[in-house]
């Protein structure tokens, strides 16, 4: 594989992933969804990231002095394998676009934890992580963290009967119990590094609510129960309140999807596309490998044409 | 309405602790004090009374509800935020040696703010309460 090949090649991934990330995503069970769309899409996100990184640095070492860290200079670079500047100063802007809106994705989430950490200290243990709220506007969301707390206001209790309500309360367990804000923020951040991933955070989104909703559907037994339930919690928190970004609420926004979900069969796992998922992972990473052993020989024939002019 | 629970699945069942969240919801949602009885019936599960005595006793022993006695059962209620944090301050006092001196401590530590709040909630006690 050409150097220039295996440099295009986890675009040509990413690209592809994105067109074809929320239809799989929707074909598998949602746990298995979410676990594989968010490692693989960090594969990508990091492929990606990578090989720019690789030809920004080339670019630089071309026209500069970074040679006196290495065994090279810059002209013997430049003569061994030129780059264009136009590609070169967009791999830069690119690397540094990366890396500041991947930062800020970072700093935004470790603020919201630190707020949502605080609201946990004060709202107490709960039980077994409930904590009920006395408020008139009906919400339930968890919040996320080490513990994590699952929070409900009173008025959403009382809008819905006894079987949707343990719906809606096993449903925001299965949040706290799998970390799903874990999933959210490693797509976050990999659509944040890499644009063309954003396709693979709507799915993930999507895809641990659906997570949720079907082991509430596993505990209470009955699918149709956890959409009527999904209806009334909609319904009964007419105004969404987005204030704690990853308080993981029920939310108008996916009702639609998930409740055609929830009145389908359940989904079976299907080898063939967990297959396909995967194997574009595998690409990836095996053309960033290409490109880390490529870049390098890249820098050992200048170095090798840097002795020989001493010489 | 149909039902859509198919046979060949894992029978459906409850994670640990599912049982005392959903009593709590009960008891949260009447906004008044409920006999095991009357939470069972409202649970709608076809639950044994014994299971529900059960949490609700765990509930209770965690200080999570308040119980008194109404005829010949008890009546088990929802504690808000503030009566849950009144109550557990209420236990770390009685469980210190020197009742005067932490609280006095206590007082001495508040912020600006909350030494205001304190204040004008004593302005708003009826007389002789203070």
């Amino acid at each position: 594989m050409s150097l220039h090949l295996a440099m295009l090649l986890p675009f040509a991934v990413a690209a592809l992933f994105g067109v074809v990330v929320r239809p799989l995503a929707r074909a598998l069970p949602p746990a298995q969804a979410v676990r594989m769309v968010s490692g693989i899409g960090l594969v990508i996100a990091v492929a990606t990231g990578f090989v720019v990184a690789s030809a920004a640095f080339t670019f630089v070492a071309q026209y500069s002095a970074l040679g006196r860290v290495g065994d090279w200079s810059a002209g013997s670079l430049r003569r061994v394998d030129p780059m264009s500047p136009a590609v070169g100063t967009l791999a830069t802007l690119a690397v540094m676009a990366c890396a500041a809106t991947s930062g800020f994705v970072l700093v935004r989430y470790v603020r919201a934890l630190v707020t949502s950490l605080r609201a946990t200290r004060r709202l107490g243990p709960g039980t077994h992580g409930l904590v009920v709220i006395d408020d008139a506007r009906a919400d339930a969301f968890t919040l996320p963290g080490v513990t994590g707390r699952v929070v409900v206001s009173t008025a959403m209790l009382r809008a819905l009967p006894p079987a949707e309500r343990r719906a809606l309360l096993a449903h925001e367990a299965s949040h706290l119990r799998h970390r799903h804000h874990v999933f959210l923020l490693i797509t976050e951040i990999s659509a944040a590094a890499n644009p063309m991933l954003r396709p693979a955070l709507d799915a993930v989104r999507l895809g641990v609510e659906r997570w949720a909703d079907e082991d509430a559907a596993a505990d209470i037994g009955d699918r149709r129960m956890v959409a009527r339930a999904l209806a009334l919690a909609s319904r009964a928190a007419a105004q969404p309140v987005d204030d704690a970004r990853y308080a993981l609420r029920m939310n108008a926004r996916t009702f639609g999807p998930r409740a055609r979900a929830l009145l389908a069969p359940p989904p079976r796992p299907r080898r063939w596309v967990a297959a396909a998922l995967a194997a574009m992972a595998v690409v990836t990473a095996a053309s960033s490998l290409v490109v880390a052993v490529g870049t390098e020989s890249r820098f050992d024939r200048a170095t090798a044409v840097t002795m020989a002019d001493h010489d | 309405m149909r039902s859509t629970r198919q046979p060949g699945r894992p029978k459906a069942g409850r994670q640990p602790g599912a049982l005392e969240q959903e009593v709590l919801a009960v008891l949260a949602a009447a906004g008044e004090p409920l006999t095991p009885a009357q939470v069972q019936a409202a649970l709608g599960d076809g639950l044994a009374y014994t299971t529900v005595m059960t949490a609700l006793s765990r509930l209770h022993a965690k200080g999570t509800v308040s119980r008194r006695r109404a005829g010949r059962a008890f009546a088990y209620g929802w504690l808000d935020a503030p009566t849950l944090a009144a109550r557990r301050m209420h236990r770390l006092l009685d469980a210190g040696d020197d009742r005067a001196a932490v609280l006095a401590r206590f007082v001495a530590e508040l912020g600006p703010e909350d030494g205001r709040l304190l204040e004008d909630l004593f302005a708003d006690a009826p007389d002789g309460a203070t």
